[in-house]
């Protein structure tokens, strides 16, 4: 296996995994649990495909992606918030709805998949970073990445010091906490989570075009392939704390990684490769958990 | 004279409200939809149920459509109803499947009726074991299921789809699938129509999962969980265990269900053999539908399988793609989790309320 290509493939497959689990724990510490990550992410990455298949411009891809993950932003909020629906069922009701949404598309269209390879702007995507580039192994590893990849990793620490040292952050917690007594200080907590949802929304929307044009430069009906529910479980892995989160998406696109590049070296067993991780990731679940609840003398008491 | 009081049916009626309203609704944002695309959707809607409903041809193929539904919709509402979710439903189904079909070419040699017993109880017991994992891990170390089940989904897709691939793999088909299984493990259908025992299988279990939810002492637990897990633990029920048998309960139904659907119409298992959005999400949508009551699950089982059936002759006689229904099912999912009438203080429950029991006493204003 080449040890380079399992480090870039890693940074390359984590990084739409830790765009969802960062946008996906503003909600997570307001206690909505948002099921929702996948359908949001498949939104922003159709609109963002959409938007250059008809526009052939980048910028007016992210931004449909931007402001159709807004829009389905604000929906979960009006339902969960506003509505005080089942968020679990509205979650997955958005899940639903944008993958035959997309299917519905390609149906109108008469096509299988919208592609974009003949788009010549996208045909070399990836940055190159000024001074790291030149540096042997690790140019190769960490530079020539695309936009979004370095927003992701960037993202840990802007997410980290948007919940711990600013207003709004302290407002999120605040909601997720103690929402009575953030309310008896005249926090709108209403608003905190309308803004935390639609936050998380838009990091999705930003993961879909990462994956649909920077890394398939398609729109294929399954290309969200579980991602926003692997961000969920690292969501619950690092207990909504940024870094922890991060780290857990990180550990989940190695383990992806690891997948596709041992793959090439076997026949049919390869198949079974890809099952590594998803186990990993209910590995890490049952190891997080297990160390933190077992003490408790709860049996089996709910956690929803 | 002691006046019998008549029947409060306004919990029943808004409970009927609240699963009509979103499947309107919903059918009246699709039809928005097929109007934008320049097509009839009065005519389509009519052909959607004209053919599934209106013939008995028709009608045996819903039947027949239905009865897999009505078991993924139960695995589902015995789950919902405690407040676990399995959404591994559409994997154990996987697994069910591909166990009946593996068992049918093993053990081809036996009887017919052998045969089909066996092949039913492997997908059962490998639907069982499917859903045995996450079970005990959510009762033991709390591990959250939602995300465990959900995710064990791919796995096992991932899992059967080497199976497939490799160590069961007819050579001589075309597409990546297992053997057919031999006559003596299908269930032969009824004279012309597409119904078969297996219809009349899930009959008999919807008989038991009525009693089971209505007149049991399980159905009872599965219900006080639900509502409030400390309150059942301090009654003295054991929580732990009782998560345990839903989930085997779950999976049990749901392997059945698969394994029952390979007998009855797949004859093999390949890739797509849940085919579209999978059946197991399918039964999300009835249980959700059905407000995880029984009949109501009955119902909304018809109903989808009404959809299913009726989209094949939508794709034939119009321009509206059969992606139709899928939106249209996402939809009803989606307005379903708000709640028309949401509990008895609401202002349209009482004013329902009043207008039902004007006669009666205990509302006198």
């Amino acid at each position: 296996m080449n040890v380079v290509k399992f480090f870039a493939d890693s940074f390359l497959y984590s990084s739409p995994i830790l765009l969802c689990t960062l946008g996906g724990l503003f909600a997570y510490r307001c206690r909505i649990v948002n099921i929702g990550l996948e359908g949001m992410m498949y939104f922003g990455g159709l609109a963002s495909v959409l938007g250059i298949y008809l526009t052939r411009s980048p910028l007016l891809g992210i931004l449909c992606g931007f402001l159709i993950s807004y829009g389905v932003g604000w929906l979960f909020a009006y339902f969960s918030v506003t509505k005080k629906a089942n968020f679990i069922i509205t979650g997955l009701g958005i899940n639903m709805l944008a993958a035959a949404v997309g299917r519905y598309l390609l149906a109108e269209m008469r096509i299988t998949n919208i592609n974009l390879i003949h788009i010549e702007v996208l045909l070399d995507q990836s940055i190159r970073l000024p001074v790291i580039d030149s540096i042997p192994i690790l140019g190769e590893i960490v530079s020539r990445q695309t936009g979004f990849t370095y927003f992701a990793f960037l993202s840990i620490f802007l997410v980290r010091l948007l919940l711990y040292n600013t207003r709004f952050g302290v407002y999120v917690r605040m909601s997720g906490d103690n929402e009575a007594s953030g309310r008896s200080v005249g926090i709108d907590t209403i608003k905190v989570k309308y803004a935390a949802l639609i936050l998380g929304a838009v990091f999705c929307g930003f993961a879909g075009y990462n994956v649909a044009v920077e890394q398939l430069t398609s729109f294929t009906p399954t290309f969200t392939a579980g991602i926003g529910f692997i961000a969920i479980a690292a969501i619950y892995c690092g207990d909504g704390k940024p870094v922890r989160c991060g780290l857990y998406a990180l550990l989940f696109g190695a383990a992806k990684s690891l997948a596709v590049n041992l793959g090439v070296h076997f026949g049919t067993i390869a198949i079974l490769l890809n099952m590594i991780p998803y186990l990993t990731i209910v590995l890490a679940l049952f190891v997080v958990s297990g160390t933190s609840h077992a003490k408790t003398n709860h049996r089996g008491i709910l956690s929803v | 004279m002691v006046k019998k009081t008549p029947r409060n049916i306004t919990p029943a009626l808004s409970s009927v409200i609240n699963a009509f309203v979103p499947v309107l609704a919903a059918f009246g944002i699709g039809a928005v939809v097929i109007a934008l695309a320049g097509k009839n959707p009065l005519e389509t809607y009519w052909i959607l149920f004209r053919q599934s409903l209106f013939s008995f041809q028709g009608l045996m193929k819903t039947l027949h459509y239905a009865s897999p539904l009505l078991l993924t919709g139960f695995a589902i509402a015995v789950t919902f109803k405690a407040g676990v979710f399995n959404m591994g439903v559409e994997g154990q189904l996987l697994v069910g499947g591909f166990a009946a079909a593996i068992c049918g070419t093993a053990f081809s040699s036996l009887p017919a009726p052998i045969l089909i017993v066996l092949c039913l109880t492997a997908g059962v017991v490998c639907g069982m074991a499917a859903a045995i994992l996450p079970a005990l891990l959510r009762a033991f170390y709390n591990v959250n299921e939602l995300v465990v089940t959900l995710l064990l989904n791919y796995a096992v897709f991932i899992f059967l789809e080497y199976l497939t691939s490799g160590p069961f793999r007819d050579a001589g088909a075309a597409h990546v699938s297992t053997h057919m299984v031999p006559d003596g493990a299908i269930f032969s259908r009824f004279g012309s129509s597409r119904i078969t025992l297996f219809s009349i299988l899930v009959a008999a279990v919807f008989g038991v999962m009525y009693i089971l939810f209505n007149r049991s002492k399980l159905g009872y637990e599965i219900e006080a969980i639900g509502k409030n897990p400390n309150f059942a633990e301090a009654a003295g029920m054991n929580v732990r265990r009782k998560i345990i048998v839903i989930m085997t309960i779950s999976g049990a139904l749901s392997g059945f269900a698969g394994a029952g659907w390979l007998l009855s119409e797949k004859y093999v298992y390949t890739l797509t053999f849940s085919d579209g959005v999978g059946l197991g999400w399918d039964g999300m949508l009835i249980a959700l539908l059905g407000v995880n009551n029984p009949v109501g699950i009955l119902v909304s089982a018809m109903f989808y399988a009404t959809l299913k059936v009726g989209v094949q002759y939508v794709s034939v006689f119009t321009e509206v793609p059969s992606e139709i229904v899928g939106l249209i099912q996402a939809m009803i999912v989606l307005f379903l989790s708000l709640k028309v009438i949401r509990s008895r203080q609401s202002p349209l429950y009482k004013k329902l309320d009043r207008l039902l029991c004007r006669r009666g006493s205990r509302n006198p204003s």
